[in-house]
């Protein structure tokens, strides 16, 4: 408990920080005033009569003042129109699993001891569980509730076409969407790739047109659902007024690994299903009814590093079973990968307080004094919602340390983990969800999307919230949201 | 007063011309040039000729006197030749048994052969690379192909990388598209490495079911990296510009959707099962993508010419459904030579091959460079026009100023095409250097068509596949 004399100091800081932050920030505001303040003053001091003459000593007759009033209106509108449209976020709909599909614990162990006989799998697996921070409402399709699981590829069409029309049937429901509107498809489910692809299957079930401009993305990993942002949105620069069709989703049927080495044990319990759909748009009429603008997305690839891209790495154990393991670096390279990510994303979103900390800060570590430490940027300042890839509990946990998160800023993403599980590309957008549901999103707010996947890539998106949005939102957690949020405890006993 | 008027005009002026310099560099940015291309060519190790095809299947036990007799009959009828390649762990006797390290292997060799070709023969450095796009049908593993291409070759940590996967035959294009939008928005100038393959080590099919078969007899080995770029100051050194690029999609047709099916047979073998109204949906989608590429291609005159004789044809018929015309000799045909040099042609199969020489009314000549890469290499899936386009290149064919016209087919069902400018006389053999002398060749008839002829003797033995 710190003395009261540093106490009190650290409140001075606290407002010391706060005034400077005010000040940076609102310069140029506070600059006008003055230039304002004395123009009026001068004004005042000179008359109606001298003002008259000055204006008559212009000697501007009225050709001039029409040229110049139309070059200025011409170059105006030219400056406008080349700017780079503006992609909407006109709405999105996540898959919800009917309860059919819940695995609550008991559940999960019992199919394991009963697959397996290897008794050190089974406690491994339950030690996973129970420090995994899922609950007990998560969903596995249909196929992995045989026992065996049957990772057939029927089953897993099976699946894909559940969850992603189940998704799309949702979002043209809430956006009145006719599929004959849809100018851009971009699907991207990473471990399941069929011929034809998902893409194909999205076409011919809703019967999209034949000059429709499709890409199906697959093996990017969770951070995917980003990528698929991003593609969407340069189809939607090249192509004006256009819809596009976001669907991510990860398929879990043909993933269940059959053997036992540990570190390829963990997806097992950790990879849930979920799929989510998303329309963005980039005409103008959408802004009106549009949740969201996009406003930047910034990707980081660390594959070239050795370590970065062994990480998450699909391979098969001794037996010849196939399976993704992680290794036990994955925090320290997660961290690593978000850095990097940091360092492009933090100029384009934190205010000038901010950047001139860390650049005062950089150049005292250069020039003054080796030992000081890296200021962390406060992004608090410059997002009101975090959306983290609820990728594992450890992740999350990382990642409130090195933003220097308060807990109600990965509620979303931690109750995200609990409710659904880890169900890859598509959790930022039940995160999104959740925030919304709990009727916190409000007009102006910034949201900061962050994803992470193999490769080991580090992906960001920010939003601008267009419109306040009203619960109850007709989402995934509508049943549930009254419930949340749980406590959940660090090691849940079974 | 005139200080201000001069602030105000210098400023505008300023305006102006910057304004004015975003759109010229716009304009700059919009072209895409080839820079150039590298086809894969796997060692000779991996050599399939018809009779090692011949042991492979007998190895199967699970198949009847009758399959193997279809089998070997699409062989010796396919126009593939004896010098096509063919996964290791086929060649090594485990085609039912294929590791994920097997398929990691060969994208590797193709990495090492042709990717890493095409940066040292343009000099370009893997540093400089802003864009990858990579598009390999039936392997997507984890990471995904276009991340081990990135640790491979070191690229930055800001690339673009996209991976595509599932897209079938013609996803080559899909990649270019890929490419060439992504390069219109990006504030400074790009460049692309678009890379395509198909993985065949886990795609040989081991069970008993004739739609599935005919995939082992046909694709093989093979692929391609291109470099792309929209920078105006590599316009002297590039091969070709594209000019348009169409793409037609008519999945929304049952059966053309489910045309090729990568699914289990009865017995639970995984396998790409080919319908047989395969033909059909090719057909429409061609036509489909033709209606949409003709006026963007095609010269006035040939349009006006075309449209004019169809009115007229109509007229002189009266208001009957011009299916049933039988006066009037056949409807109008659109003439593609007028607008286009050389044809790039998917080469599927040879009746694929023959029907779009058909439907499009070209010679013997103008579908030679995709018959003979169908001889040399197989089909190897969306790879496969870069070949067909090396031909041209090492016959001599491509110069200056020459329309270049690609068109693949692909699963969904697609069929793309896509629309080049040659932007000077190309004589690079590529891959083809050490066997261009030897093509056209003689007879393109198999050689084993001696020991296996008997084949086409046997009438009804259920081939209604016209591969």
């Amino acid at each position: 408990m710190p003395t009261g004399g540093v106490f009190s100091g650290s409140v001075n800081l606290k407002y010391v920080k706060l005034g400077y932050q005010y000040l940076v920030n609102h310069f140029l505001t506070l600059l006008l005033v003055p230039v304002m303040a004395a123009t009026a003053l001068e004004l005042a001091r000179l008359g109606p009569g001298e003002l008259l003459s000055l204006w008559r000593s212009l000697e501007l007759d009225l050709v001039h003042i029409l040229c110049s009033a139309f070059l200025v209106v011409f170059v105006g509108t030219v400056y406008v129109m080349s700017r780079p449209r503006p992609v909407y976020l006109v709405d999105y709909a996540c898959y919800k699993p009917p309860a059919s599909c819940r695995v609550p614990f008991a559940t999960f162990m019992e199919h394991t001891r009963l697959i397996s006989d290897d008794d050190k799998r089974v406690r491994f697996q339950t030690r996973i569980l129970e420090r995994s921070g899922l609950g007990e409402d998560t969903c596995l399709p249909p196929a992995n509730h045989y026992i065996p699981p049957n990772p057939s590829m029927e089953a897993s069409r099976a699946e894909a076409q559940v969850v992603i029309f189940s998704a799309i049937d949702d979002l043209v429901r809430r956006t009145g969407l006719k599929p004959k509107d849809i100018d851009i498809l971009v699907v991207n489910c990473s471990l399941f790739s069929p011929t034809p692809s998902l893409s194909a299957m999205i076409i011919n079930k809703y019967k999209l047109r034949s000059n429709i401009r499709s890409f199906n993305l697959s093996g990017m990993g969770c951070s995917a659902g980003l990528i698929s942002i991003d593609l969407a949105r340069d189809m939607l620069q090249v192509h004006p007024n256009s819809n596009a069709l976001v669907v991510s989703t990860e398929i879990i049927t043909p993933n269940f690994y059959q053997g036992s080495r540990r570190d390829m044990l963990l997806p097992n319990c950790l990879f849930r299903m979920g799929a989510a759909a998303i329309l963005l748009s980039n005409r103008r009429r959408e802004a009106r009814r549009a949740k969201y603008r996009l406003v930047h997305v910034v990707r980081t690839h660390k594959g070239a590093d050795d370590r970065a891209y062994r990480c998450v790495y699909q391979e098969e154990d001794d037996q010849g079973f196939s399976g993704i393991s992680l290794s036990k670096e994955l925090m320290a390279i997660a961290g690593d990968a978000l850095k990097s990510n940091i360092t492009t994303i933090g100029p384009l979103v934190l205010p000038m307080s901010e950047q001139l900390l860390f650049f005062f800060r950089l150049v005292g570590r250069k020039l003054i004094n080796k030992t000081w430490k890296p200021y962390i940027p406060d992004f608090k300042l410059a997002f009101e919602h975090f959306c983290i890839h609820a990728g594992g509990r450890a992740v999350i946990d990382e990642l409130q340390k090195n933003l220097q998160l308060s807990p109600r800023h990965v509620e979303a993403s931690r109750m995200t983990l609990h409710r659904f599980g880890n169900t890859s590309s598509s959790s930022l957008w039940y995160e999104l969800a959740y925030i919304e549901a709990k009727g916190r999103m409000r007009r102006g707010d910034r949201v900061w999307q962050i994803g992470f996947g193999s490769g080991f890539k580090c992906n960001s998106a920010v939003w601008k919230c267009l419109r306040s949005i009203k619960t109850p939102t007709n989402g995934p957690w509508d049943d549930c949201i009254h419930r949340y949020p749980v406590d959940v405890p660090e090691v849940v006993k079974l | 007063m005139e200080l201000l008027a001069l602030l105000t005009v210098l400023l505008l002026a300023h305006a102006v011309a910057y304004l004015a310099w975003q759109a010229v560099s716009r304009r700059r940015r919009a072209c895409c040039y080839l820079l150039d291309y590298a086809c894969h060519k796997p060692s000779d190790d991996r050599k399939v000729t018809t009779e090692m095809a011949g042991d492979v299947i007998e190895r199967n036990k699970r198949l009847g006197l009758p399959e193997y007799r279809f089998l070997l009959k699409v062989i010796v009828n396919s126009g593939i030749g004896e010098n096509t390649y063919c996964p290791r762990n086929v060649l090594q006797g485990r085609e039912e048994s294929p590791t994920h390290d097997d398929a990691l292997e060969e994208m590797d060799d193709f990495f090492t052969d042709a990717v890493a070709g095409v940066l040292a023969k343009t000099g370009v450095r893997a540093r400089d690379v802003d864009l990858v796009v990579l598009n390999v049908g039936s392997f997507s593993p984890a990471p995904s192909l276009v991340s081990r291409l990135v640790h491979r070759f070191g690229m930055r940590e800001d690339v673009m990388a996209y991976n595509l996967s599932g897209m079938g035959c013609s996803a080559g294009l899909i990649a270019v598209d890929l490419a060439r939008n992504v390069m219109l928005t990006r504030p400074r100038t790009t460049m692309a490495l678009v890379v395509t393959s198909e993985s065949c080590t886990p795609n040989w099919y081991v069970g008993t079911d004739k739609s599935m078969m005919l995939g082992n007899c046909l694709f093989r080995c093979g692929g391609a990296a291109a470099l792309l770029t929209n920078d105006p100051a590599f316009r002297g050194r590039a091969k070709m510009e594209l000019r348009c690029l169409v793409r037609a999609n008519i999945g929304a047709h049952d059966d053309a959707h489910a045309a090729a099916v990568h699914r289990e047979d009865a017995d639970g073998r995984l396998g790409v099962s080919l319908s047989k109204a395969l033909p059909k949906a090719a057909v429409r989608a061609f036509t489909e993508n033709l209606q949409r590429l003709a006026p963007r291609i095609l010269p006035a005159r040939e349009l006006a010419r075309f449209v004019s004789r169809l009115l007229l044809r109509k007229l002189l018929l009266g208001p009957r459904n011009n299916s049933k015309a039988e006066g009037g000799g056949s409807s109008p045909k659109i003439d593609f030579k007028t607008g286009v040099d050389h044809f790039c042609l998917h080469p599927g199969g040879t009746a694929v091959i023959e029907a779009v020489r058909k439907s499009l009314g070209l010679t013997a000549h103008d579908v030679e460079p995709a018959r003979m890469t169908l001889h040399r290499w197989g089909n190897t899936s969306a790879s496969s026009l870069w070949y067909v386009l090396s031909y041209m290149e090492a016959k001599r064919r491509l110069k200056r100023g020459d329309r270049v016209l690609m068109v693949t087919f692909g699963s969904g069902f697609k069929c793309n095409s896509c629309y080049w400018e040659v932007t000077r006389d190309l004589a690079d053999a590529g891959a083809w250097e050490d066997c261009i002398d030897e093509y056209p060749p003689e007879t393109l008839v198999n050689p084993y068509m001696d020991k296996f002829g008997w084949l086409n003797d046997l009438q009804g033995q259920g081939s209604g596949f016209i591969f």
